[in-house]
């Protein structure tokens, strides 16, 4: 993850990257169990909106990104459940000792991001504006591609 | 002309413990000139013997004088031993030929010793000159390694100075000059203005908040509507709402799908992964060269220009929704309005 420090370096796939993979992780979805078959709305909604976001880290790079690389790994380990980010504090008394010097409102702001953005909890503010950079951008990336899919699939 | 010798060396010696590298140098050229006049003269004496040993028949005079000249010269050598076994051989001049014979079999081995001692000389000369090469560069490197240890005492002087001016925080204006050069040294974009604080906590944070703000500046341009708003805590607000819009459109759009899957399982029969993949690798061609519309056009036709036909899933929301997308931006930002306002399934 080194980066030069004049440039912010966050580039994204192309559209149709993204669309690919939110295509293929549908239909896997829809190979495992099949959307005709008597399912709850509630758990449908849930299970394409973990696809669409589990296709947009998979589409960002995996590995390139940490919230991309939180993402998959939450997704893995809750395979079952709704994607959440909880923030997760490691440096509790570091991060508590540095606030009281800092703008709290600002501060307050940074922790609303960070519960925001997939595996924020564990970045330094400076790395979260970086990552949260680049997760607005596939965000935009996969919203475009789902909009797309929903207007095509519309009954006219 | 040893006693010189000698004392030369030791005035070398003594030099060499001087250290003063030119002026050894120069001591040590002209010892050797010196001892190559003396090793001149020697062979000039020793030249001469065989010419006395070839004349001592001849002329006893001239031979007792050239010998007697030696002897001086010897004497002045070789202290009182040589004087003292010499010194009865001038009073005979009879037995003076075999004598002087002897004599100049002594002052032939005299001269060989003197020619030895000029080659030991010679020979301690080259060696002390090595070993004072050898001592000079040690001296160097000493020197050196002293000058380098007068520096890092000196930079560690300065660093005690700047720990004491972080300890003390009250720095005068020089001593805060060089804390911030060296600072520089180390980080370079950080800069201590005039009135700021150059301790190393407060350098550190203000490098952080720098880096902080070249990120804002680049959100800021990514994030739609955030350039009106000032204040860092202001534009993070505006971040977070975005995201948070970004992240509800997701699961409107989601929602929508899980309502639309009969045509989505369908889309699935027709076109198997291997055919999404063989589209979708034909398509960078298709998106260089229209980059604005939508990839999948032929897959799913869309009416771009036309309303979003929603109405069959929520009549209710259809006159918000049914606004000309002319531009996703603003398609999506009604649909997340639509989502705001208990878009419920």
């Amino acid at each position: 993850m080194a980066f030069a420090e004049n440039h912010i370096n966050t580039d994204v796939p192309e559209k149709d990257v993204f669309a690919l993979h939110f295509l293929q992780t549908l239909s896997n979805l829809s190979t495992q169990n099949p959307f005709s078959s008597p399912d709850k709305k509630s758990d449908r909604v849930k299970k394409i909106k973990k696809a669409a976001y589990v296709s947009m880290a998979r589409a960002a790079g995996c590995t390139d990104r940490l919230w991309s690389r939180a993402l998959l790994q939450r997704a893995a380990k809750r395979n079952n459940k709704i994607v959440r980010f909880p923030r997760r504090r490691k440096r509790v008394t570091w991060l508590r000792r540095r606030s009281n010097r800092r703008d709290p409102v600002e501060e307050a702001a940074a922790e609303r991001l960070r519960n925001l953005v997939p595996g924020g909890g564990e970045m330094k503010t400076s790395k979260l504006m970086e990552e949260t950079a680049h997760y607005i951008k596939c965000l935009s990336m996969q919203v475009k591609v789902m909009q797309c899919l929903v207007d095509g699939l519309s009954p006219k | 002309m040893l006693e010189s010798l000698v004392s030369l060396e030791s005035m070398s010696l003594s030099s060499m413990d001087v250290s003063v590298l030119e002026r050894l140098k120069w001591l040590q050229q002209q010892q050797q000139q010196q001892q190559q006049q003396q090793q001149q003269q020697v062979l000039s004496s020793t030249n001469a013997s065989p010419e006395l040993l070839q004349f001592h028949g001849t002329n006893n005079d001239e031979l007792l004088q050239n010998t007697f000249s030696h002897f001086q010269m010897l004497r002045s050598g070789f202290g009182p031993n040589y004087s003292m076994g010499f010194g009865p051989s001038h009073e005979p001049m009879d037995g003076c030929i075999s004598r002087t014979n002897s004599c100049q079999m002594d002052q032939a081995d005299t001269v060989g010793v003197m020619l030895k001692n000029s080659e030991e000389n010679i020979a301690f000369s080259l060696k002390s000159k090595r070993k004072s090469e050898v001592k000079t560069r040690a001296e160097e490197k000493t020197e050196k390694k002293i000058k380098v240890e007068a520096e890092t005492e000196s930079n560690m002087k300065v660093k005690s100075n700047l720990s004491n001016t972080e300890a003390s925080s009250e720095t005068s204006k020089q001593t805060s000059k060089g804390a911030s050069e060296i600072q520089k040294l180390d980080y370079i974009h950080v800069r201590a203005r005039r009135g700021q604080a150059t301790d190393r906590h407060s350098l550190a944070e203000r490098a952080r908040r720098e880096k902080i703000s070249k990120k804002m500046k680049y959100l800021q341009d990514l994030v739609p509507g955030c350039n009106k708003v000032t204040g860092r805590a202001g534009m993070l607000d505006e971040i977070i709402n975005y995201v948070q819009s970004l992240q509800r459109q997701v699961e409107f759009l989601s929602m929508k799908l899980a309502v639309l899957n009969p045509e989505l399982e369908l889309a699935m029969e027709d076109l198997s992964v291997k055919q999404f993949q063989a589209y979708f690798t034909n398509l960078p061609v298709l998106v260089a060269s229209k980059p604005s519309l939508m990839v999948d056009a032929p897959l799913f036709p869309l009416d771009q220009q036309g309303s979003l036909d929603l109405s069959v899933i929520n009549p209710n929301q259809a006159t918000s929704i049914e606004a000309p997308s002319a531009s996703w931006e603003t398609q999506s930002q009604s649909l997340y309005n639509t989502s705001s306002l208990g878009f419920q399934y």
